[in-house]
Parts: C-alpha cells; sequence; structure tokens
C-alpha cells in the first residue's frame, strides 16, 4: 500500500491546473475582441433599413425587466415583456417566415404565409389560422432583434441616430458594429437605444432598450445563433397535423371596428405630449396612437367594468401615482395611465412616455371629454 | 474486472428493487391519468405528458420527464454513491485492491457499472412506459406529432425516442461522477450519495433563481430537459450538444479528483 500523501501533491495539481483551464476557458473566448468596421453611422442604418429581405434562420433570447401591472387580461404580453423569450426563427422575408417560442415542456409557433398565419401550440394541440392585421398587440415576432431594430430605426429622425458609432461586440459570433438612437422628444422615457449591426448583410443582431437614466437594459433581445442562409420552404410552411383541433383567429380588424361602433363618440386631439397623432388604416376614430419610433403613445376609451379591473391593478403597483386627473405608474420605461374624467368615459393611455408627459396628456383629454 | 463490476451489481436484489420503484411512478401516474382523463394543463406537468393522452406512442418520453428529475438521480446517487464506500464499509475495499489489476482500473470499472446500470434502469423505464401507455392509451400506428406540429414516421419517432434516452443516459453521468468522487472520501455510502444529492439539489435550486443565470449554463441540471429538443422539427441541437459537452466536463474532472484522491489514499479498510 502506498502511504498517504506519496505523488498526492503532483496528482491534485494536475487536477486543480484542469480545472483552472476549464473554468478560465469560457470567459477567454468571451474576451476575444470584435473587430471594428470603419462604416459610417448613416451607411449602416441604410443597411438595417434595407435588410428586411435577407434571409436567415437563428435562435434569439429576449430578455425584458418590465413587470406590468396588467397581469390578469394581457399575460402573453406581459409576460413577453418580464420573462426571458427564446425563439428560433425561419426567416424568408417580411411575408414567409416561422418564428417559434421555445418553451421547456412545449413551444409555441407562428407560421407566416402571404394568406395569413398558422399558430401551432403544442400543449394544447391547436392550429390556429388567422390574418395578418393592422393594429395587434405585440408578439414574439416583434421582439426579434431583426425586426425590431428595423423597426426603431426606420422611424428615427436623422438627428437621432448618433453620428458616432458606439464601437463593435461580438453577438452570436458575428462582429457587430453599434447604432446608437436617442430620442429627441421631450415626452421620451426611452433614453437611448443601442442596436447591433452585422455589417455585411445589414441584420441587428442585437438590440437594448434603455430607460432614462438606466445603466440596465430594460428590454434586450440578441442572437444567440444565426445562419446567414435562406431557409427552404418546407421549414416554414405549416400542415395542421391530423389530430390538431383546429381553430380561427377572431379578425382584429373586425374586433377593433366593432370596438370603434361601441365607442363613445369622441373627438381625440391632433397632438397630446407634444407628439403629433398618426393614422392607420382601420383604426377607429376614438383610438388615439401618437408619435413615432421609440416615443409612441396610444389613448383608447375603456367601458366601465374594464376600468374597474385596471384601476385594481394599477393602484396595487407600490409605484402608482393617484391624483385628481387619474391613476399613473410606469414599468420601466414603459407609463401606463388609467384617466377618469367626473364626466365621460375613461381612457387608457400607454407608451413609452414619462409619467409627467402622462399626466400633461391626461389634462389635455380631460378638457376635451369634458 | 468490468464484468465482475456489473455482475456484481445486477446480481443484488436491491438493483432490481430499484428498478422497479423507479417503474412504479409513471405506471401510477399512467393509470391516474386513463382514470380521469385530467391531462396537466399547458405550461404544466412533465413535458409529453398532455400529449400522451392523444397518443400513447409518446409514454415512454412521458415516464422518462416524470423521473428524470428526482426519482432517477436519486437511484444514481445512491448506487454510485455505494460503489467504493459500500467496499470500504463491507470492509472488502482492501481485498479489492490487493488485485494486481489497480486502483485507477477498479475506478473506471466502477463507473462503467454505473453507467450501465442508468442505461439498464432507462432502458427498463422507457420499455414499460412503452407498454403500459399502448395498453392504456391509444397509440397512433402512423407514428406522431413533432413539439414543432410536423408529423413524424413511426421510424422517425423510434430515432428520436433511442436518441433521448441516450440523452438521458449521460445526463445522469455528471451525477454518478459526482457519487463516485464523493465514494472516495469517505467510508460511508450514505454520506457519499447524500453529497451527490446535496450538488443536485443546489443546481436545481439555483436553475430557477434568475439572480444565478450567469453561472446557470455550468449547473449539472441545466441540461437535463434538453431531451425535449429532440422531438422539435427541425431538431435544436444547440442545448443538447451543450448538455453533451458539460456532462462530459463534470465527468472529466471529478473523475480526475477521484483518481487524485484514491490511488493516494491510505486504504485501512
Amino acid at each position: 500500500m502506498a502511504a498517504r500523501g506519496h505523488g498526492a501533491p503532483a496528482r491534485w495539481a494536475a487536477v486543480g491546473l484542469l480545472v483552472a483551464v476549464l473554468v478560465a476557458l469560457p470567459s477567454l473566448v468571451a474576451a476575444l475582441p470584435a473587430d471594428d468596421a470603419d462604416v459610417p453611422a448613416a451607411e449602416l442604418r441604410a443597411a438595417v433599413l434595407a435588410s428586411a429581405d435577407v434571409g436567415f434562420s437563428g435562435y434569439a433570447v429576449s430578455a425584458g425587466g418590465l413587470a406590468l401591472p396588467v397581469s390578469e387580461r394581457l399575460t402573453d404580453v406581459a409576460d413577453l415583456f418580464s420573462d426571458r423569450t427564446l425563439v428560433r426563427v425561419w426567416w424568408r422575408g417580411p411575408a414567409e417566415h416561422r418564428v417559434d417560442v421555445v418553451t421547456a415542456a412545449g413551444e409555441t409557433g407562428v407560421h407566416r404565409d402571404p394568406g395569413g398565419t398558422w399558430t401551432w401550440d403544442f400543449e394544447s394541440r391547436t392550429a390556429t389560422r388567422g390574418t395578418a392585421a393592422s393594429l395587434a398587440l405585440p408578439t414574439p415576432p416583434d421582439l426579434l432583434p431583426a425586426a425590431l431594430g428595423r423597426r426603431l430605426l426606420s422611424e428615427a429622425a436623422d438627428g437621432e441616430v448618433t453620428r458616432t458609432r458606439t464601437g463593435a461586440r461580438r453577438v452570436a459570433g458575428r462582429d457587430a458594429l453599434g447604432l446608437r438612437l436617442v430620442p429627441a422628444e421631450p415626452a421620451a422615457s426611452v433614453g437611448r437605444v443601442d442596436v447591433w449591426v452585422d455589417p455585411a448583410s445589414g441584420l441587428p443582431l442585437q438590440v437594448e432598450v434603455f430607460a432614462e437614466g438606466a445603466d440596465r437594459p430594460a428590454l434586450d433581445t440578441r442572437f444567440l445563433d444565426l445562419d446567414l442562409a435562406v431557409p427552404p420552404a418546407e421549414v416554414v410552411a405549416f400542415a395542421p397535423p391530423p389530430d390538431a383541433t383546429l381553430l380561427t383567429a377572431p379578425d382584429t380588424d373586425e374586433l377593433i371596428a366593432d370596438a370603434g361602433e361601441r365607442a363613445p363618440d369622441v373627438e381625440l386631439p391632433g397632438g397630446l405630449a407634444g407628439l403629433p397623432r398618426r393614422t392607420f388604416g382601420g383604426v377607429p376614430d376614438a383610438v388615439g396612437v401618437y408619435g413615432r419610433g421609440v416615443t409612441l403613445l396610444a389613448a383608447a376609451p375603456v367601458p366601465g367594468r374594464l376600468a374597474g379591473g385596471l384601476r385594481e391593478a394599477l393602484t396595487a403597483s407600490p409605484d402608482a401615482v393617484t391624483d385628481e386627473l387619474g391613476t399613473r405608474v410606469a414599468a420601466g420605461p414603459l407609463g401606463l395611465m388609467l384617466v377618469e374624467p367626473a364626466d365621460g368615459p375613461a381612457y387608457v393611455l400607454t407608451g413609452t412616455v414619462t409619467l409627467d408627459a402622462l399626466a400633461d396628456a391626461a389634462r389635455r383629454l380631460s378638457g376635451v371629454v369634458a | 474486472m468490468i464484468g465482475v463490476e456489473l455482475r456484481k451489481l445486477f446480481r443484488r436484489p436491491r438493483t432490481w428493487a430499484t428498478i422497479a420503484v423507479l417503474n412504479a411512478l409513471p405506471v401510477l401516474v399512467a393509470v391516474l391519468l386513463q382514470l380521469t382523463d385530467l391531462a396537466p394543463r399547458p405550461g404544466e406537468g412533465p413535458p409529453f405528458l398532455s400529449a400522451v393522452l392523444t397518443n400513447g406512442a409518446l409514454f415512454p418520453l412521458a415516464a422518462l420527464a416524470i423521473v428524470l428529475p428526482l426519482f432517477l438521480p436519486i437511484a444514481v446517487a445512491v448506487v454510485a454513491g455505494d460503489a467504493v464506500a459500500g467496499e470500504a464499509q463491507a470492509g472488502t475495499l482492501r481485498y479489492l485492491l490487493v488485485r494486481p489489476a489497480g486502483r485507477t482500473r477498479l475506478l473506471v470499472a466502477k463507473l462503467l457499472a454505473v453507467v450501465a446500470f442508468v442505461l439498464v434502469t432507462v432502458l427498463v423505464v422507457a420499455a414499460v412506459g412503452y407498454v403500459v401507455g399502448a395498453t392504456l392509451f391509444e397509440a397512433q400506428p402512423t407514428g406522431g406529432t413533432s413539439v414543432s406540429g410536423t408529423s413524424l414516421s413511426q421510424e422517425e419517432l423510434a430515432g428520436r425516442s433511442l436518441l433521448a434516452i441516450g440523452y438521458v443516459t449521460v445526463s445522469m453521468l455528471g451525477v454518478a461522477a459526482f457519487g463516485l468522487f464523493f465514494s472516495t472520501l469517505t467510508d460511508s455510502p450514505l454520506a457519499a450519495a447524500l453529497g451527490a444529492l446535496a450538488v443536485l439539489v443546489t443546481s436545481s435550486l439555483l436553475f430557477t433563481l434568475d439572480a444565478a443565470s450567469p453561472i446557470a449554463p455550468y449547473l449539472p441540471t441545466r441540461y437535463w430537459l434538453a431531451f425535449v429538443d429532440l422531438f422539435r422539427d427541425p431538431v435544436l441541437w444547440r442545448d443538447v450538444v451543450r448538455g453533451l459537452a458539460l456532462q462530459g466536463v463534470y465527468v472529466g474532472v471529478l473523475l480526475a479528483a477521484a483518481w487524485a484522491n484514491f490511488t493516494t489514499k491510505d486504504v485501512t479498510s
């Protein structure tokens, strides 16, 4: 029998060295510097705007730190902005793509084709056919770095994208160049948006949205894997499996039109909180959308029974501010306010604007409604 | 030496008793599911369980998903923890080492015996799951539906099920290596098994904690559920590959530590 300790230090040293190498390896790989290329910001932005037809497939993660105070009615939207969402994407074009939200025990896939969308839910075994709507709640495809970065940059004014670029970093194994967008409107609650772009394809690889004065992003969406080849059509297409329950999604445009008919006959002002009103086809007059890019404000009348539930949800938040104008609360850069004038219908205001801007808009609305 | 260890392990009644107990839970779940017809709500319950009501051919996977988080690793920790410490406690370790085979070979033989135990256990759970699924539920002869909603032929389903069985087996190697390492540290098999379980509980707990997300990719339980990814279409290999690599690293490091400790240890019992 070997005496205890004979040769032990050498053997343990070898094991220690092995562990040290293995522990250090990931941080060494992460510390590899990214190559910055000499591409002017304007040129990079133009490349992003032209990238809608670039085919790719990949795996992306979006992480939001927003606790929306609307947990009961809009759980899907609330989860989207407060949780980590993992998505797989196959993109052949704006009207032909597939986006799967991957969860530990299932997945929800949205297959877009020129005629509409198929939404497959594995756990409930349903396939839902829907049509593309002009106005819809945010869904996981909207949070893909490529889609979100393009949308935010497309509506930004020239002066809002900073002239100097913000360096480079490695995203999904590629060298991505940084673009910074700083909203110009005084009402804006978003401090800045950093978009990291693959210079060759113009695809945004990562988008970080920072609230005013925050050093951690309120929303961070990025690719983990990216393959710049057009995915085959059969991967994107969808045929409902034989044992699935087939459903038809409610027609969003019809729902909105219905809501518009039932909504009180009010004229919304042409501007709120210093933001001009914008028009969408199919949106009723009672619903107003203001602003552009990352600074958006929506105003919509709410029926009395909904207003009660919303007021409860809002006041449950410890940060809620209640005064004669109504109740308002901010979740990161996102503001939400319930305006309840003494006479006339209640309004809900929501958007990426400051609480002061919400109060300003409420004053204007109350005046109009009265 | 490996043959000796395998015979020793599989001749023990308690090995088979452990495997039988492991099968009892999925069978109970299947019977309850069949009697009540109440599938878990989406987002709750083990993967594939809600799909079993429409396709019994998926029950082997549901059975694996049921035992994977707790039952299976406990069994592996007990068997691995017993590997060296059990011999020490019974006073047979020094006789084993009198053989000219050497301590390193004994360690490797013990690890392979544990791996064989895991493989047999997983195969039995899947086989019993298949029989239970085919008898209690309606099995679809045409194959099945992938998680992504595409159709899988029977061959594809069987092939992917085999891959999943292999993946679950590899996933248990980390626990086995922890058990084996602790087993060389102590003469008490109970302490070794509890040590491996403590690692397991710590890892599962940290995985649920958002604050621990920077270290999540290094937790031994992080990629266990990635076998579900084998049933997406196209297969999502990312987590499966990472899971395999991570288990490989744990086995390599812990086996090296067990070797460093055991080959220089003063064996007195």
